[in-house]
């Protein structure tokens, strides 16, 4: 199974894109200018909601209200997010699948922070439906926003191995 | 100056410390991808693409105070990382152009939320509002870019 998954990204190294990011002086930082702006409007739209569940700043709306606007740019941001995560991940995929950090970020912190992100998500509108969200939604929000850091910790450890 | 600014105590410590250092740039990320979500968030709106079941103003009284605020830890962090290799950074040409766009995204930004209040009481959005919505979209991402190609073209950062 490993095997497998190590002979798989060998071949996302030798993909032309995979190629192209890896070996293209202007490609790599463009690549991760996708990568950040997708990460901009994931972090804009799910930080806002977990604060707005904290009762931390301005209260023009409710927690519920807020999740709902930002509904479709949530998940946009996702998916610009995992395209350039994609490519990034392309260029050294053999390199990376050995690296503690990012076996770390990839494999257990992002599922559980997705996963606990759309159940906070789905939970919203009851949680988050007065001025002054539950506080089960307090909770899931705080948890939330930990977890997020906590991916981008990983992220940044990265390089250190 | 800039060189002096790099050997204060403080400075070398951070420089030299790598949980120290590890947690600016965990912040740093953090509150920059934060920020630049939510402004963005509003522009887009603004654009007429993003949040239509809300009024302009609703939205940006939400999400604004909290841009800045994380604007501010950004540039806290931001000059953290700056000042342990201040020398080098100051004298490259893509630090100055990413601070030039920031400057520039910045006041965008200002310009968009002074006007937000007028915008949002009018029948409809004006095309010159969507018009600065949209550079100041432009501007945060060539903030980003040049982020990204600065420690690409000078090793730094």
């Amino acid at each position: 199974m490993y095997e497998a998954f190590v002979a798989f990204c060998k071949w996302l190294e030798s993909t032309p894109w995979g190629a192209h990011v890896r070996t293209t002086d202007w490609a790599y930082p463009s690549i991760q200018l996708i990568h950040f702006t997708g990460l901009s409007l994931w972090l804009g739209t799910n930080v806002g909601v977990d604060l707005r569940l904290l009762g931390v700043g301005k209260q023009r709306q409710t927690a519920a209200e807020l999740s709902k606007t930002l509904f479709v740019w949530n998940w946009i941001g996702f998916c610009v997010v995992v395209l350039g995560g994609f490519l990034l991940f392309s260029a050294t995929a053999t390199t990376y699948v050995t690296n503690p950090a990012f076996r770390m970020k990839l494999g257990v912190l992002i599922p559980v922070a997705l996963f606990w992100h759309v159940i906070v998500q789905q939970k919203t509108p009851v949680w988050g439906h007065a001025q002054d969200a539950l506080p089960a939604g307090k909770l899931a929000g705080l948890i939330e926003l930990l977890l997020w850091i906590s991916v981008v910790t990983a992220a940044v450890l990265i390089p250190n191995y | 100056m800039w060189e002096a600014l790099e050997h204060v105590h403080w400075v070398v410590v951070l420089g030299t410390t790598g949980w120290m250092y590890e947690i600016v740039s965990v912040t740093h990320y953090f509150s920059t991808f934060f920020f630049i979500g939510s402004i963005v968030l509003v522009d887009l709106r603004i654009l007429g693409v993003a949040g239509r079941n809300q009024v302009v103003t609703q939205l940006a009284d939400q999400l604004l105070p909290w841009a800045w605020v994380a604007f501010v830890f950004s540039m806290v962090s931001g000059f953290l990382e700056f000042a342990t290799d201040a020398g080098d950074y100051m004298f490259v040409n893509p630090f100055r152009f990413k601070m030039l766009m920031i400057l520039l995204a910045v006041i965008f930004t200002l310009i968009v939320q002074w006007n937000v209040p007028k915008w949002t009481r009018l029948p409809a959005i004006p095309a010159m509002a969507k018009l600065l919505a949209g550079i100041s979209i432009l501007l945060w991402l060539g903030s980003i870019l040049a982020g990204t190609e600065l420690p690409a073209l000078t090793g730094l950062g």
